[in-house]
């Protein structure tokens, strides 16, 4: 604080001026008056008297300006003086001070973009009030986080607690169901959420209300509250809204709220559907389909709420051993549940970018000591002519510091374009919008790195420089004093930069490797050439099993029929796109046992053919075929590990399994086909087990289509979507892909770090590599006389070339040999984003090794070739 | 600064800080105070007061303020702070300390 205060006074000093000069005129005006007086009372002529007077004073200038210099105005002045130096100076050679405002201008730009994407997520303000309360709920098998919890298991917590203000649930994954009626249908998305919910979050509806506990329970009023996007879009803002009905799946609802705009959590919402007790999603315990919120009530802390809750865990362990055995509860604050993930990403982002500021201070430094060999002859003869080092070496400063502050000036206005790209790359769509601005926060940031950066880039050259003879400096022209010691400065500056640059190659080379690794899963399906999408019929329309198997069989064949399509099928939910839905699967025999029953399976529901179309083979047995229906038993195919963990290595065929569905008894069906196994959610978890039952023996309402087709896309989803609208136009063709642009879009988080990282770390390698080109350059120049000696003597220009190359490549050797280790360490932030890569995955260091050497080779060899070029003649000419 | 200079320059602070003591008083009184107090023997540098003046308002240790003199004319008048006060009490320690040593060693001979 003491500081500012100094500068406070200083600035007010120098901005008063005018006043403070006549208030120290005045007073020794006074006094020399005052001393007269008396003088000429000793009878002393008035003349002699004032003589006398000033004499006794003592030089009234000379004074003047020692309070001057007291008051630190000299400081001011003296710094005005420098900087219009420094500016001249700049101006004189505008390629330098353009290499410096870029260098380092990006270096800033790059930390103030991350630190402003950092500020506006990891201290991003929760929008709702008192976020500080929040705590996001979530299952615990034996003390592990899984992600949902029970319906009813939610419930007992809620009726068992009192650590709660509220204590809502809500489904963390996108429900999508169509609306119809006025107009188009449209593809919506809902959540299924209890009252709780939002009374947890604390954001009351901008009309209407929420939930009440009346429609909290099974076969309660069936009512929606809908966000202001969808009343905006679908209902055009309408003020009379409530009471209106809107259509989900063929089900009237009843509108009787609308969200404030912008609400959300984790997710879009467009609607919001009731949570019941007992209803769907909530019917038994070993259905995990919510995750909860709750609102810590006054006074009560994260722990002790948890204490709470472990208490009632164990207690519905007791009461329900064979769903809630190993199963808890566990409470995160809200903030550090939504940035699970995403901090890691950006912090090592972070890392990069402060990095790439270090080496951009390299180069500068190095440029800026370059400069000042060039000019010790003009420091030379300011020493010479009274100028102080201290006085020199501020001024030296002085130029740094302007350097610094354009650079951040540069960096600013490249922030936001950094901003953009690395957003645009690593999206962080649960934290909702992140808006970074340039708060007074993001430019301090700005500005405390450019002062950062002059004490790095700007000290050691400054002092160094200052430090210099002047008589050297004089006497033999720019050739000779004080360059041996800068070059070995701006040697250990190359050092340095080759091992930074290596530790982000390393890091993004392992990045790059995982994701490399990640793309070349084995799915257990080929997902070229397909084209994937959904269809919905409404539950009004198609009551029953038998008109949906009509409708689907009729859009196969047509699907089928269309030119170019080889294979068509359909699932439930689509692998990769959509996971979830596992559930306990085994033996009949062993239902009830527990700890013995169950393979945790994902059960998929699925029509003739979407094997095929999949390209997923068929191990043994048959595919489920149209004639399984009410009629005949239920059959099941399994995947191929999923048969021999429950069979071992017996015939599954003929045998029946059991399936936990929530009742006492187990549902019985019979294993007609034995399929290859998937990868069903990320590729990251490898195939698991996974189950295939016919949809016609058990219908749902969303089905995925998998149509395999030769030749243009665009043009066969065109005819699928003409097929179905043929058949009713009432029925959407939505989610349009293809699967292999939803495996890209499920890797892209691993993509885009590694890109970005990537890009950083090209960045940082072109940066050493300039600053590799400009010592050695620097160095053949000053060495001009000596080179085009030997070349008169006869070396061979193979020699010459090789001496300088051979220079620069022991500096980088140098470098890989500290950057080596340095990155192993560094890499150990990156490693839980890794995938089938070790830390220390020896491809990536040698490849890293061989890169750098072949940029850094490359960069020795243009000075390099120049040196043999000198011409011994011109050489001694110079001299 | 040489080690001469920096003597000088605390002696004079301590002289100023020590006038201000016995009253609030302006620049030229300050001088003729110390002339007088000390029988004659200092003569201090007029000029020098000015600097030294307010690099001690600077460290808080005087203030000044503008009032009027006995003849009714404006003047700038110091006064001691709390802060000065204190620094006298340490300055005048260390100051008969350094004086007592010296005059032991120029004693010895």
């Amino acid at each position: 604080m003491g500081g500012w205060r100094w500068m406070a006074r200083r600035l007010q000093i120098l901005l008063g001026k005018e006043g403070a000069e006549r208030e120290m005129d005045e007073e020794i005006r006074e006094h020399i008056e005052r001393e007269t007086e008396l003088n000429r009372s000793a009878g002393m002529s008035p003349e002699e008297a004032r003589r006398r007077a000033l004499v006794a004073f003592g030089g009234v200038e000379l004074h003047k300006e020692q309070v001057r210099d007291v008051r630190g105005v000299r400081l001011l002045d003296d710094f005005i003086q420098d900087a219009r130096v420094a500016l001249r100076g700049f101006l004189k050679e505008p390629s330098f001070t353009l290499a410096v405002l870029l260098t380092l201008g990006l270096g800033i730009g790059g930390n103030v973009a991350m630190f402003a994407i950092l500020q506006g997520s990891l201290f991003h303000a929760l929008p709702y009030p008192r976020a500080d309360r929040l705590v996001v709920g979530r299952v615990t098998w034996n003390g592990e986080i899984g992600q949902t919890v029970s319906g009813p298991d939610y419930f007992d917590y809620v009726d068992r607690s009192t650590s709660f203000e509220a204590l809502g649930a809500f489904t963390p994954f996108e429900l999508r169901g169509t609306l119809t009626g006025l107009g188009e249908p449209e593809r919506a998305k809902t959540m299924v959420a209890s009252g709780d919910y939002f009374e947890a979050l604390g954001v009351r509806p901008a009309l209407g209300r929420t939930f009440n506990a009346e429609e909290a329970v099974l076969g309660g009023p069936q009512v929606i509250v809908i966000s202001h996007g969808l009343w905006e879009r679908r209902f055009g803002s309408d003020p009379a809204i409530l009471g209106r009905t809107a259509t989900f799946n063929g089900t009237p609802y009843t509108i009787i709220g609308v969200m404030p705009a912008g609400f959300r959590l984790m997710l879009d919402t467009d609607a919001w559907l009731p949570m019941q007790r007992g209803g769907g999603w909530a019917q038994a315990r070993q259905f995990h389909n919510f995750v909860l919120v709750g609102r810590l009530a006054e006074g009560v802390t994260v722990a002790r709420a948890q204490e709470e809750v472990d208490r009632i865990s164990a207690s519905l362990a007791e009461t329900y051993p064979d769903t809630n055995r190993n199963k808890g509860l566990a409470l995160t604050p809200m903030r550090e549940a939504l940035l699970e993930g995403y901090r890691t990403t950006l912090l090592t982002l972070m890392g990069a970018v402060a990095v790439l500021l270090l080496i951009a201070c390299g180069n500068v430094a190095g440029l800026l000591l370059a400069r000042g060999s060039a000019r010790q002859s003009e420091l030379a003869v300011r020493a010479v002519m009274g100028a102080g080092r201290g006085r020199l070496g501020r001024q030296l400063l002085t130029e740094s510091a302007l350097l610094a502050m354009g650079a951040a000036v540069v960096g600013l206005a490249l922030a936001s374009w950094i901003q953009r790209g690395v957003l645009a790359f690593v999206a962080l769509e649960r934290l909702g919008p992140v808006e970074p601005e340039l708060s007074p926060a993001v430019v301090g940031f700005a500005l405390a790195l450019a002062g950062f950066s002059v004490l790095l880039f700007g000290a050691l050259p400054a002092v160094r420089t200052a430090r210099a003879d002047p008589a050297a400096g004089l006497g033999s022209g720019m050739r000779t004093a004080g360059s041996r010691a800068g070059t070995r400065f701006r040697s250990a500056l190359v050092v340095g930069q080759v091992a930074l640059t290596a530790v982000l190659l390393v890091s993004a080379g392992l990045l790059l490797r995982s994701f490399d690794e990640l793309r070349r899963v084995d799915m257990g399906f080929d997902p070229s050439d397909l084209l994937t999408a959904s269809v919905q019929v409404g539950d009004a329309e198609f009551p029953d099993l038998p008109s949906r198997v009509a409708f689907f069989r009729t859009l196969m064949e047509r699907i089928r029929s269309i030119p170019g399509v080889e294979g068509a099928g359909m699932i439930d939910r689509i692998p990769v796109r959509m996971s979830g839905g596992n559930v306990r699967v085994d033996l009949p025999e062993r239902f009830g046992m527990s700890g013995v029953f169950g393979q945790l399976a994902y059960q998929r529901s699925v029509l003739p053919g979407y094997f095929g179309a999949m390209g997923i083979p068929l191990v043994a047995g048959r595919d489920v075929a149209w004639t399984d229906d009410a009629g005949t038993p239920r059959a099941i195919v399994l995947s191929s590990a999923l048969a021999t963990a429950i069979f071992g290595s017996d015939d599954p065929l003929g045998r029946t399994v059991g399936i936990d569905a929530g009742g006492d008894e187990p549902v019985v069906l019979e294993v007609v086909g034995v399929v290859g196994d998937v990868v069903v959610g990320h590729p990251a978890n490898g195939t698991e087990y996974a189950m295939y039952t016919p949809y016609t023996q058990r219908a749902g309402t969303l089905l995925g289509l998998a149509v395999r087709a030769r030749g243009d896309m665009g043009a066969v989803s065109s005819a699928v979507r003409q097929a179905l609208r043929e058949m009713d136009p009432n029925v959407p063709l939505a989610e349009v892909g293809t699967l292999e642009g939803e495996v890209a879009r499920v890797l892209s988080s691993n993509r885009s770090i590694a890109v970005v990282l990537a890009l950083f770390a090209a960045t940082a390698l072109l940066l050493a590599a300039v600053g590799l080109y400009g010592v050695l350059a620097y160095q053949v120049a000053r060495r001009q006389h000596e080179i085009g000696i030997r070349i008169a003597l006869g070396a061979r220009l193979g020699t010459v070339v090789s001496s300088v190359v051979w220079g620069g490549v022991r500096l980088v050797a140098l470098g890989l040999v500290l950057g080596i280790p340095l990155a192993w360490w560094a890499s150990r932030l990156v490693r839980e984003m890794l995938y089938g890569v070790e830390i220390s995955d020896a491809t990536t260091y040698g490849a890293v090794a061989f890169f750098l050497a072949a940029v850094a080779t490359a960069a020795c060899l243009v000075p390099g070739l120049r040196a043999a070029r000198v011409d011994p003649v011109e050489a001694f000419r110079r001299e | 600064m040489t080690a001469r200079a920096d003597l000088l320059q605390g002696s004079l602070d301590l002289l100023i800080l020590r006038t201000l003591d016995l009253g609030p008083l302006h620049g030229w009184a300050i001088s003729k105070r110390i002339q007088l107090l000390s029988r004659g023997v200092l003569e201090v540098n007029q000029g020098s007061l000015y600097p030294a003046l307010y690099r001690l308002r600077d460290r808080g240790l005087v203030e000044s303020e503008y009032g009027e003199s006995e003849e009714g004319r404006r003047v700038k008048v110091y006064t001691l702070t709390r802060k000065g006060r204190q620094a006298l009490g340490r300055e005048r320690e260390s100051w008969r300390v350094f004086s007592g040593a010296v005059e032991a060693i120029l004693g010895t001979q």
